[in-house]
């Protein structure tokens, strides 16, 4: 059972409507605790490919499995249970923009029915830790770009998922924070978290050296620190 | 079913959907309409119920005496006509008694206007039959006519009954329109919610993607759409019934105004008013119900 892959994909194939394939036969098994870069240029598809993961769409073709079990089989309430244990930063944010920022982190907790009183006290204390504690409860549109992104971060991270994938999580942040966060996103995969994280920052890349899923022409290669060159070429 | 929790935080916002006035409005109007229409069935009901028991128990069947030039001829007819008569009331289920008067009894009945002294056997008589129902049944006094009439064409039924019968069938066909408007009523306002509901999920959308992928499930939204509409449903439902009220006071007043003392058997009863004040928690469920329902319906469709 601790064999079986955390997220695993099998002839994987999506496609847009009736557009072309954005990506083709894709076969990828992560294992628990790993830790991935996700990388590709503007329109490779790793968004696409993170939105599988993450549940919000199933592939055109292939199947996609998510803790073992098979994404097509599983009824609407097994999709919430698999979604509550993968936190997401989405390239958007997706925040809600009407909303505090302590709503919207504590909205993860809420949605399986937490205490409140704990609500407070875990919202309270990692809202402090991405440094938004100023403004908890100013509504989340009238925050930066870069708080905004941090409030996302800590939206996905405060129900200590077992996957944490992240769309360029690093593209608004001032520079000076961005390892910080990184080191957020290491720390929890200390402790046992799955992570994927598609990014364009090459200086985080080359800092913390972690094997990098490449897309191109519609498929994907996994390329390791150790390959030296291709790895640089990135 | 609503946890505290999830009552206090909506991130749906709908209490800003446009949507909510017409719908407290139309539920007003809804409301009000199904309390006039059933204060009308509980009355009709109840002089239904005042109408009934005084048909119900006893009747008595009138054999008019057949004319003719030979007298004895015409008064074995009339005796013939009351036995087919007598033998077609006993054949009946809701009969417990039949009892044809006799001659005796007649003269009995008759002496005090017509006197002493008059011979009666010489007069063409009236013969008369009393019937006594079973406990509880109930006779319709227009198919009884029709099958008296076949055996026994000068048989004729106590006319007050026979009109009060006639009003019966004429009010229970009232009671059944104003229950399908009630039905109706129902049926249009649920429509208008489920609408609405639907045209909200489509606004809000994209929320409702965002705590999809957080791991809510179809039952959180839907309880944050179920606590919006029961307010509606109950708010509208107040106004409804508070105009409803003093419109039921004045039809009733121009109905006591008819002659006859027919709508004086027509009242509410506390059970009654009791049911109209309590229509708010009724519309405030239906809304609430109808809303939840269709959240759950059209969630199912996404992924
Ligand atoms: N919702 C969508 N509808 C239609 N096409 C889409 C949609 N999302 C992505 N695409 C297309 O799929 C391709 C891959 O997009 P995406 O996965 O966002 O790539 P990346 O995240 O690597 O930039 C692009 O050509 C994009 O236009
Ligand atoms: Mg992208």
């Amino acid at each position: 059972m601790s064999n079986t892959p955390i997220i695993e994909m099998e002839n994987v194939s999506i496609r847009y409507g009736r557009g072309p394939e954005v990506l083709r036969n894709i076969n990828l098994s992560l294992q628990r605790g790993s830790f991935h870069y996700l990388t590709g240029k503007s329109g490779a598809g790793k968004t696409s490919l993170l939105s599988m993961m993450y549940l919000a769409q199933k592939p055109s073709k292939g199947s996609v499995s998510v803790f073992g079990n098979n994404v097509n089989f599983a009824n609407r309430n097994a999709l919430a249970m698999f979604r509550r244990r993968i936190g997401v930063v989405f390239q958007d944010f997706r925040l809600l923009e009407h909303s505090s920022a302590f709503d919207n982190v504590a909205l993860p907790l809420r949605v399986c029915g937490m205490d409140e009183r704990e609500i407070r006290k875990r919202v309270t204390e990692l809202l402090k830790w991405v440094e938004i504690d100023r403004s908890t409860s100013a509504i989340t549109s009238t925050l930066s770009g870069g708080e905004k992104q941090r409030v996302a971060i800590a939206r996905a991270v405060i129900n200590r998922p077992d996957v944490l994938l992240a769309d360029e999580p690093t593209g608004n942040v001032d520079n000076d924070i961005a390892p910080k966060l990184m080191k957020l996103f290491v720390e929890l995969n200390k402790l046992g978290t799955t992570v994927v994280i598609a990014t364009h920052n090459e200086n985080l890349i080359k800092e913390f050296r972690y094997p990098t899923i490449h897309l191109k022409n519609h498929s994907l290669s996994i390329i390791n620190p150790e390959d030296g060159d291709e790895y640089a070429e990135i | 079913m609503l946890r505290s929790n999830t009552m206090r935080h909506r991130e749906l916002p709908l209490s800003a959907d446009s949507s909510n006035l017409f719908l407290k409005v139309m539920i007003s109007i809804a409301v009000f309409l199904f309390a006039v229409t059933l204060a009308g069935v509980l009355s009709i009901n109840s002089m239904l119920v005042n109408w009934n028991s005084s048909i119900l128990g006893s009747l008595t069947v009138q054999i008019i005496p057949v004319n003719g030039v030979d007298k004895l001829k015409a008064k074995n007819e009339t005796i013939v006509q009351e036995q087919r008569a007598v033998a077609l009331l006993e054949a009946m289920p809701e009969t417990q008694k039949v009892t044809p008067l006799t001659d005796a009894q007649l003269e009995q009945l008759l002496k005090p206007w017509l006197g002493d002294d008059v011979d009666l056997s010489n007069l063409p008589m009236p013969r008369l039959i009393d019937v006594k129902l079973k406990k509880g049944a109930e006779i319709n006094f227009m198919t009884l006519a029709e099958k008296l009439a076949t055996v026994a064409p000068q048989a004729s039924l106590d006319n007050h009954k026979l009109w009060l019968n006639k009003l019966i069938n004429f009010a229970g066909g009232l009671k059944m329109l104003a229950l399908s408007i009630l039905v109706l009523v129902i049926g249009i306002t649920s429509g208008a919610i489920f609408y609405s509901t639907q045209t909200s999920l489509g606004l809000h959308k994209d929320i409702i993607e965002i705590l999809h992928l957080l791991g809510a499930k179809d039952t959180y939204i839907a309880q944050q759409y179920a606590a919006k509409t029961a307010l509606l449903g109950f708010w509208g439902g107040i106004v409804g019934v508070l105009f409803a009220i003093p419109t039921i006071f004045v039809i009733a007043h121009l109905a006591q105004q008819i002659e006859g003392g027919i709508i004086n058997e027509a009242h509410l009863s506390w059970g009654g008013w009791t049911a109209i004040l309590c229509l708010p928690l009724f519309s405030m469920l239906v809304a609430m119900q109808t809303a939840y329902y269709t959240v759950k319906r059209t969630l199912e469709k996404m992924m």
